[in-house]
């Protein structure tokens, strides 16, 4: 047995070679903007890189550094390069925390970039100090209506549209669509923000399910259990829609068991944007007839449609930089917010500054040329982004074409009972070279 | 009507599929007392070795014997290199007890990241090598494929099989004296080492053997089998670590409470489930529903 | 006499430990106070382990649960009963305290892997229940707030030394007082529980009893942890508390050394620094993603694979035998 004492001594005498190696690796402090030099700029992402959000959004910062490589080729932004540090916090919050804390206070970054994940990023804004610090934190990629809230989150700007819009734009389209309105309908969504955040906009969107919605914990819905719920479903008669909010997998899991059971046709199949992605769904084994028809909901324009000129721009320098990865709608987004990036650190002056780059945004946001099919609504008091969607279905190859042949882009909030609104919004014209010149 | 017949057989192929784990953690338990959570990483492992024949060579069977005979070797192995170390210099006191745990776990986390290493992180699936289509009985799909009736017939030939061998042959009684007794064993001229070994190679084959017929109905990744080693685990607990027939018990059990309670009740409590039942089995039989009256001290 | 000598000693070394502590954390940047925090809260956490395998004979792969049930109770009394931080923590303790109690006491018959079994199956449910309950939260969390550093302590004084200070003093207290309680009766107990449960019976001892205490008190360790824990991140969610902190900790456990208490913070500072060190390596030495996703975790797994084979009394055990190497 350790006698105490002697232990004690041990735990002072390590303290001290504790105490002299960690304080040997702090680095000084800065005295302007850390992360901005004159040929560089240091840019930070926190996300998850394995596992289900992994699967969805893993492609994600590759993406984006596949676009900033693109810029550093033409020039950089004012000549400085752009450098962007990756970090993976398997959707963990204390791995999100002490990453983007890192991030932060070791690496020194100016600013942060897309970061991703609810129950993670909302740590890890308050344990890294962002607001405390002023670091911008810069399209968020969570669909949380919650960071749009200045007083909580100051320097927070979003960029995809909320769960609860999307639950809202899909109500909207179901009771405007004859053969979908009579129909019963159903939710099957993960337990966490996905769900909750969709069932209140659903609530918000004046819609009702035929019965309560089906909730299942992360990781938690197997096979067996899919083909139960399904079957139990199956006993309603018509056509009844089915909704799913949840990652690429368990849509995956759920599609498999409809299969298994010839189900296929009883629903009409309605995925959420998280995990609607098409590739991923025939990757994952699902069959492409049963994809054909499915509905889902989007604000890009299909990442297949390589007649659109932003998709034929990142297309490109997809496969230039960004070897060895398929081009698909997460690559997309990512490459979109980068892209709103530089717009932004453009915008702001040569002169850059954390401040200046979040007034940049607030004054010239909105006017910031994107692929998204839907505005964006930064301004002095929003920290919105995009607000919209557009309705497509599926066919077997998996690109998402428009309802009915014609493209209806509907905008909402998130908060309010209004019904969502047509809108006739028309995009800038994609930068030449996908490189923006803007001031 | 069809609600209850649906959720009896889900049960039946969740059982079948949690009794693939809980089989071959029951024979590590029985030839080594030692839990070993690198199964589940084993397994996996041996699956990715399988996905790479099946690749080449277009047929799952090979696939399937080749992972057998890898999760053999590497069972051994693992034995050989590691866990007779670890029992040589933590043999005695509590560290008895959680350094083989630790050290399995610290294993998995290895050969995921290993996995990582050669096979990247992006999911991968595997065909089933039959139907994976509901049968269709009196005109109607039930939620019961070709699979997993293979699956269900796998599982009943391993358990009878390895009961046999751990009961009725000179090769079982060995496994089983130096599990318990290796002093003894060794006494009896029984080459203890030798025999542990073998028992590694049996639960790595029978792991092997859970991972490619469970990853069909699933994904491939380097973390796939997390959840089925835990409920794996569990399912042996219920049975009682000593038998076969409990892991195959237990994992019935377990599945049917879990098919039922989210049919039934919701499906948010699939792991809350899990909890109260073993909670309820442990409170009444502390070694398991098939544990021989007394429990031993591990 | 000797043991009230023992006693003061050790307090005035605790006193001494604190002092150091305090100074130092004047003299390092934020982001050292950060991680300096993080190791008090691991060592604690390792400590609650330390008691209950080291020293009771139990093992528990269901300490992350643990945890949560402290920063739950923590952060509810903290937002819903409007209560002082202080207040918060200490009912992270006793909830966590009184529900192991109860566990341990429903456990105690269990022996080895049907313990280990039980607290697994623990481990992975408990955290989905708070999805269930909407007061907890759902799996956005509760806030946990301890509020920024009281203004007398000046402009300078920032957010991660006053988490630092939090933490350090909590874990000094606590294991000050469980480094008490094992060199008192009790810890005689509970090593006779571990080493040879009959005599301890025949001795007179209640062992299902004494199981049952090591349990809750180990429990009530580790949900002050908990509290700490989510303190550092700002709140808590079911997702902070997976599976693979429990196997984190055992891991740590085992690094430190079962036995003693000696080595906690060695085991804190091990948990921190070697992810970091590892994420370093792989950047340093580039190559695929998979690569640079997967190294820390295999050199994190394979430096207690190196400890369990080499030293698997720990680093503090391999220290304590080299001071007592006239035998």
């Amino acid at each position: 047995m350790i006698r105490n004492s002697r232990a004690k001594r041990f735990s002072v005498v390590s303290t001290a070679v504790i105490a002299a190696a960690l304080t040997l690796s702090t680095l000084p402090a800065q005295a302007a903007d850390p992360g901005v030099t004159a040929s560089e700029i240091k840019l930070g992402y926190s996300g998850p890189l394995t596992g289900s959000a992994g699967l969805v959004y893993g492609k994600l910062p590759g993406g984006m550094k596949a676009y900033f490589d693109h810029i550093n080729a033409n020039g950089g932004v004012y000549g400085r390069k752009i450098n962007l540090i990756i970090k993976d916090d398997k959707y963990l919050p204390t791995l999100a925390a002490t990453q983007t804390t890192n991030l932060v206070l070791r690496d020194n970054v100016f600013a942060l970039v897309g970061a991703l994940g609810t129950p993670t990023h909302t740590k890890a804004y308050a344990a890294a100090s962002l607001a405390k610090k002023n670091v911008p934190d810069l399209f968020v990629n969570t669909g949380f209506s919650g960071f749009a809230n200045k007083s909580k989150y100051p320097t927070a700007f979003m960029v995809l549209p909320s769960y609860a819009m999307e639950a809202k734009i899909i109500a909207k389209f179901i009771k405007d669509t004859p053969a979908l309105a009579p129909q019963a309908s159903f939710l099957i969504a993960q337990d966490d923000e996905f769900g909750v955040d969709g069932i209140n906009g659903f609530k918000l969107g004046g819609h009702t399910f035929t019965a309560a919605p089906t909730l299942y914990p992360q990781n938690g819905l197997s096979a067996a259990l899919a083909e139960g719920a399904l079957t139990k479903l199956s006993a309603v008669p018509g056509k009844p829609i089915l909704i799913l909010f949840g990652t690429t997998d368990t849509t995956a899991t759920i599609l498999k068991a409809a299969e298994k059971l010839d189900l296929v046709s009883k629903f009409t199949w309605l995925a959420g944007s998280v995990g609607g992605d098409a590739n991923t769904l025939l990757a994952l084994g699902v069959k492409p007839a049963t994809i054909n028809g499915a509905l889902a909901a989007s604000f890009f324009p299909d990442a297949k449609d390589s007649t659109d000129p932003y998709v034929s721009e990142f297309m490109k320098i997809n496969a230039k930089y960004n070897t060895g990865v398929s081009f698909d709608n997460t690559v997309l987004q990512g490459m979109n917010s980068a892209m709103l990036t530089v717009q932004a650190l453009r915008a702001a002056g040569k002169n850059l500054t954390r401040a200046g780059v979040m007034k940049a945004i607030e004054s010239k946001g909105a006017s910031f040329a994107s692929a998204g099919l839907v505005p964006l609504n930064y301004s002095a008091t929003s920290r919105v982004g995009y607000n919209g969607y557009w309705f497509g279905q599926l066919n077997e190859k998996g690109e998402l074409k428009p309802y009915g042949g014609k493209l209806a882009v509907f905008t909402t909030d998130s908060s309010s009972t209004e019904a969502p609104t047509a809108s006739t919004y028309v995009r800038k014209t994609v930068p030449k070279n996908g490189v923006p010149t803007n001031s | 009507m069809n609600q209850f017949i649906t959720a009896v057989l889900t049960s039946l192929s969740s059982g079948a599929i949690y009794a693939l784990m809980s089989i071959s953690l029951v024979l590590v338990w029985r030839s080594t007392r030692v839990i070993n959570f690198a199964q589940a990483a084993q397994a996996v492992l041996t699956t990715y070795i399988g996905y790479e024949v099946i690749t080449r060579s277009g047929s799952f069977w090979l696939g399937l014997i080749v992972a057998v005979i890898a999760g053999g070797i590497i069972g051994a192995g693992i034995d050989i290199l590691f866990m007779r170390e670890i029992f040589k210099r933590a043999s005695t006191g509590p560290i008895a007890m959680i350094a083989p745990v630790v050290a399995t776990t610290a294993l998995l986390g290895v050969i995921y990241s290993l996995i990582g290493f050669i096979w990247g992180i992006s999911y991968k699936t595997i065909e089933a090598p039959v139907s994976t289509n509901g049968l269709s009985i009196f005109g109607s799909v039930v939620a019961f494929s070709p699979f997993n009736l293979l699956v269900l017939i796998t599982v009943t030939i391993s358990m009878v099989v390895l009961t046999i061998l751990f009961q009725k042959t000179n090769i079982g009684l060995a496994l089983r004296a130096s599990a318990h007794a290796p002093e003894i064993s060794k006494l009896s001229g029984i080459k203890v080492d030798a025999v542990r070994t073998l028992g590694w190679a049996i639960a790595g084959g029978a792991g092997s053997l859970a991972g490619m017929l469970y990853i069909p109905g699933s994904y491939l990744y380097p973390n796939s089998m997390a959840v089925l080693l835990v409920f794996g685990f569990i399912a042996a607990v219920i049975g009682g670590l000593d038998s076969l027939f409990g892991a195959v018990a237990g994992a019935m059990v377990l599945g049917f409470a879990i098919n039922f309670s989210a049919s039934y009740v919701s499906y948010k409590l699939v792991f809350p489930t899990a909890f109260v039942i073993l909670i309820l089995v442990l409170l009444i039989k502390p070694n398991g529903i098939f544990s021989s009256g007394k429990g031993r001290r591990d | 006499m000797s043991k009230v000598v023992t006693a003061k000693k050790r307090l005035f070394a605790f006193i001494l430990l604190g002092w150091v502590l305090l100074i130092f954390s004047d003299r390092v940047g934020e982001l050292t106070q950060y991680r300096g925090a993080f190791v008090a809260t691991y060592a604690l956490a390792i400590a609650s382990i330390i008691l209950l395998t080291g020293y009771s004979g139990q093992l528990s792969l269901g300490h992350s649960a643990l945890m949560a049930v402290g920063a739950y109770a923590g952060a509810l009394t903290i937002n819903n009963l409007k209560l002082h931080p202080v207040v918060g923590l200490i009912a992270a303790a006793l909830v966590a305290g009184v529900f192991g109690l109860v566990f341990g006491y429903a456990a105690a018959r269990l022996s080895g892997p049907y313990l280990a079994g039980t607290t697994l199956a623990l481990a992975v449910s408990l955290p989905t229940i708070a999805n269930q309950f909407p007061i907890l939260g759902g799996e956005q969390g509760l806030l946990f707030d301890v509020g920024a550093p009281p203004t007398r302590l000046g402009e300078e004084f920032s957010q991660y030394q006053w988490f630092f200070w939090i933490s350090c003093l909590s874990a000094l207290i606590m294991i000050w007082l469980l480094v008490n309680l094992l060199n008192s009766r009790y810890g005689r107990e509970f090593r006779a529980l571990r080493d040879n449960p009959i005599a301890a019976q025949l001795a007179g001892i209640n062992t299902g009893l004494q199981k049952a205490m090591a349990f809750g008190l180990s429990a009530g360790i580790a949900g002050l942890s908990g509290g700490l824990l989510v303190m550092l991140i700002s709140g808590v969610s079911p997702s902070a508390f997976p599976l693979s902190l429990s196997f984190l900790l055992l891991a740590g456990a085992v690094i430190t050394g079962v036995y003693g208490l000696g080595g906690v913070m060695i085991g804190g500072v091990i948990l921190v620094a070697i992810p970091e060190i590892a994420e370093s390596i792989a950047i340093a030495l580039g190559g695929s993603e998979g690569f640079t996703i997967s190294l820390p975790d295999f050199m994190v797994g394979s430096l207690v694979i190196l400890t369990v084979l080499f030293t698997p009394y720990g680093i503090g055990g391999q220290l304590h035998k080299l001071k007592h190497h006239k035998h």
